[in-house]
């Protein structure tokens, strides 16, 4: 899986690609324990690259979600395929996060 | 990708019979079965065809059976058994109650991802074969992740086979293979064994019945939370190789084919 992180309008923004599981999980978990704090407290997950993510890469998800919002940010996931978005709407996630159909309706939301 | 087509596989029944039923063994899979199901139910129900899905429970100890059941897609069933009788009998269960024209079984990891489905439709649809085994070793396939123990392992076992058993397939252990729904009542009828290296045995008796088997290269990652203990399953591995070989010599495939063919139910040994 790739992962790239920009800044955007002040706000980082994570792309990933490929398929997300429990190998890719650990860089991801570090990157929001290092990056996110008080000051930089908002992320979008831009999941458009992504066609398949295991329970490990949702937890990961979910930990970056959690320390965003102890931070008075939040985590916005957006651009989802159907697979993925049909794999939070099983796994009950969907109602979690804020999920946004766009990359740019994800950096307003 | 279209959304309304998952929508309708798993609110509309199927009427008459499934072109695809794919069959999911299932051991305490409470973590990894969900997002597999979900990746399987949305592409294959973009692909223009009745379809059903079947979980084959193998006496899980934690919430496989209910959260799967919890899903509530009509044309998903999930067959529960009592105690755990391993892989080879899961597997079994699950083919033996499919009703589509050809039937797959796929791992619960989604480690060959179920994107590679219409590569084994082909072979069978289009070009006659009655058996398609995904393979990690066949020309054009991709591995990744894959650890040295399971490089050592898989190496080491197709030599076994190719020599012991003769099989003309180079990986029978992808956990990707589709059949006829004919080749797979006849073959998982005749199975006799119910671990690791039951594959073996179908494909051993494929090649024996004079099925078609074509070996079609597949993607396979390494995905984590694998429950296959190498040195143990190698051991059971080649015990299991001499077990093909007596079984035939008695005669015991002959026996069961034939007990088959004369009976109108399917006969699911314990």
């Amino acid at each position: 899986m790739d992962m790239n992180v920009s800044m955007v309008n002040g706000t980082n923004v994570i792309t990933l690609n490929g398929r997300f599981d429990a190998f890719e999980a650990p860089p991801l978990i570090k990157w929001f324990e290092d990056n996110v704090t008080k000051e930089q407290a908002d992320v979008v997950v831009d999941l458009g690259g992504v066609n398949f993510l295991d329970s490990a890469a949702l937890a990961s998800l979910v930990k970056g979600m959690k320390r965003c919002r102890e931070r008075g940010g939040d985590l916005v996931i957006c651009n989802l395929q159907q697979a993925v978005r049909i794999i939070f709407e099983l796994t009950g996630l969907h109602k979690a996060f804020v999920i946004a159909e766009t990359r740019e309706a994800a950096l307003s939301a | 990708m279209v959304y309304h087509n998952y929508e309708h596989w798993k609110t509309t029944p199927n009427t008459g019979e499934p072109f695809l039923s794919i069959v999911i063994p299932a051991y305490n899979e409470e973590i990894r079965i969900i997002p597999t199901i979900g990746a399987i139910a949305s592409h294959v129900s973009d692909l223009g065809f009745p379809w059903e899905l079947i979980i084959a429970d193998d006496g899980s100890k934690d919430s496989t059976v209910k959260i799967t059941q919890e899903l509530g897609f009509v044309n998903m069933r999930v067959l529960i058994a009592e105690k755990n009788g391993g892989k080879g009998s899961a597997v079994r269960r699950g083919m033996l109650a499919a009703r589509g024209k050809y039937v797959l079984f796929a791992d619960a990891d989604n480690s060959t991802p179920i994107e590679e489905v219409t590569k084994l439709i082909a072979k069978l649809d289009t070009e006659g074969f009655d058996v398609a085994v995904g393979s990690r070793a066949a020309e054009g396939a991709s591995e990744g992740k894959k650890s040295l123990m399971r490089h050592i392992l898989s190496g080491g076992l197709r030599t076994i086979v190719r020599y012991g058993l003769r099989i003309k397939v180079r990986d029978t252990q992808c956990g990707f293979k589709m059949y006829t729904r004919e080749a797979a009542r006849k073959l998982h009828t005749a199975q006799t064994i119910d671990g690791f290296s039951f594959d073996l045995e179908v494909l051993y008796l494929a090649f024996k019945l004079g099925y078609k088997v074509a070996e079609v290269p597949v993607s396979w990652i390494d995905a984590p939370g694998s429950k296959v203990n190498a040195r143990k399953e190698v051991q059971r591995f080649v015990k299991d190789i001499f077990r093909i070989l007596s079984n035939d010599l008695k005669g015991v495939y002959t026996q069961r084919l034939a007990a088959d063919a004369h009976s109108d139910s399917v006969h699911v040994p314990a």
